[in-house]
């Protein structure tokens, strides 16, 4: 492993520890009251989910283009990751939602798209797993229609008619409320990057081994 | 790893089966309630949604690092294991 990642990992989980402690003291949002809290896990939570569909993307292009298999590596940690951070999206904003909006589920342009992104990345992962030889290529395409979905997904809240919060919103949070949601997507970043550079490992360790056994069959 | 996947599973079943039952539609009113005479089971507390998203997290994220770090050991194991038996192959 690099020499930063267990460095990283240390100050990631001491973040995770004081997160829930910095969110307490956030003042309480004067419409939405207690249940707005939720809002810290849930948009780092969608932003990595987003970062992970555009690495998953950008991995698979690098792949396609050059047939290196350390970008197909890159491409099938973070296709698990979207996979982690989306279904963490798509929990805690209906949590959110059957009290600030008094269902769990409106089919609004966001909702509706990142669900279909989630269920692409599930697409992906189950490929991969099942698919046989050479469904990496038919993966990696497939990646590239999860990533085309992530502006969609960003910028829908502006567009489209819809009860979520427009993208305004973040830049103009006063301090009080900024700082423990930028503490929280700090948190959830450095967590991305652990994550996907221990998932990367284990697929680096897994070809070393299906290389070694292909040198023990030539051998034998 | 058996037991991690049916703990897994029993969770994701047990959250899929809440949601699902919470979202079954309000049984329609006959009549108008002033908001000062409701009962407390129609006002609805914040804390048991935060505490469920917050808790989620935790416990999936805490799942999914366990589960990458004994997938990591166990590749890691399989590698050494490996390169010991091509080492020994080498020298006879």
């Amino acid at each position: 492993m690099p020499k930063w990642f267990f460095p990283a990992a240390i100050v990631c989980g001491v973040l995770f520890a004081a997160s829930p402690f910095v969110v307490a003291n956030a003042p309480f949002e004067a419409d939405l009251g207690l249940v707005q809290k939720i809002f810290y896990y849930h948009m780092p939570s969608a932003w990595m989910f987003l970062i992970a569909s555009i690495v998953c993307g950008v991995a698979s292009v690098r792949f396609l283009a050059t047939g290196d298999y350390r970008h197909d590596r890159t491409a099938l940690a973070a296709g698990e990751l979207i996979v982690l951070f989306g279904l963490l999206t798509l929990v805690t904003g209906p949590l959110w939602a059957r009290r600030s909006w008094g269902t769990f589920w409106i089919w609004d342009a966001r909702t509706t798209a990142s669900l279909v992104s989630w269920m692409i990345a599930c697409a992906y992962l189950i490929l991969r797993r099942y698919g046989g030889p050479g469904s990496e290529k038919l993966a990696a395409g497939l990646a590239l229609f999860g990533m085309a979905n992530v502006p969609f997904i960003y910028i829908s809240v502006n567009y489209w008619r819809t009860i979520h919060p427009p993208t305004t919103v973040v830049p103009t949070l006063p301090f009080s409320l900024g700082f423990p949601l930028w503490f929280c997507v700090i948190s959830f970043l450095l967590l991305f990057v652990v994550l996907l550079k221990l998932r990367i490992r284990v697929e680096e360790q897994q070809a070393r081994v299906d290389a070694l056994y292909l040198a023990l069959d030539e051998r034998s | 790893m058996k037991t991690l996947k049916r703990w897994c599973a029993v969770v994701l079943l047990l959250v899929s089966w809440g949601i699902i039952a919470a979202a079954q539609p309000p049984q329609p009113k006959g009549e108008y309630v002033p908001v000062d005479q409701l009962p407390p089971t129609e006002s609805m507390p914040a804390a048991p949604l935060l505490i469920t998203a917050y808790a989620f997290v935790m416990i999936v994220l805490f799942v999914y690092v366990l589960s990458v770090a004994r997938r990591l050991s166990t590749v890691q194991q399989e590698l050494n294991r490996l390169d010991a038996s091509i080492k020994q192959g080498g020298r006879t």
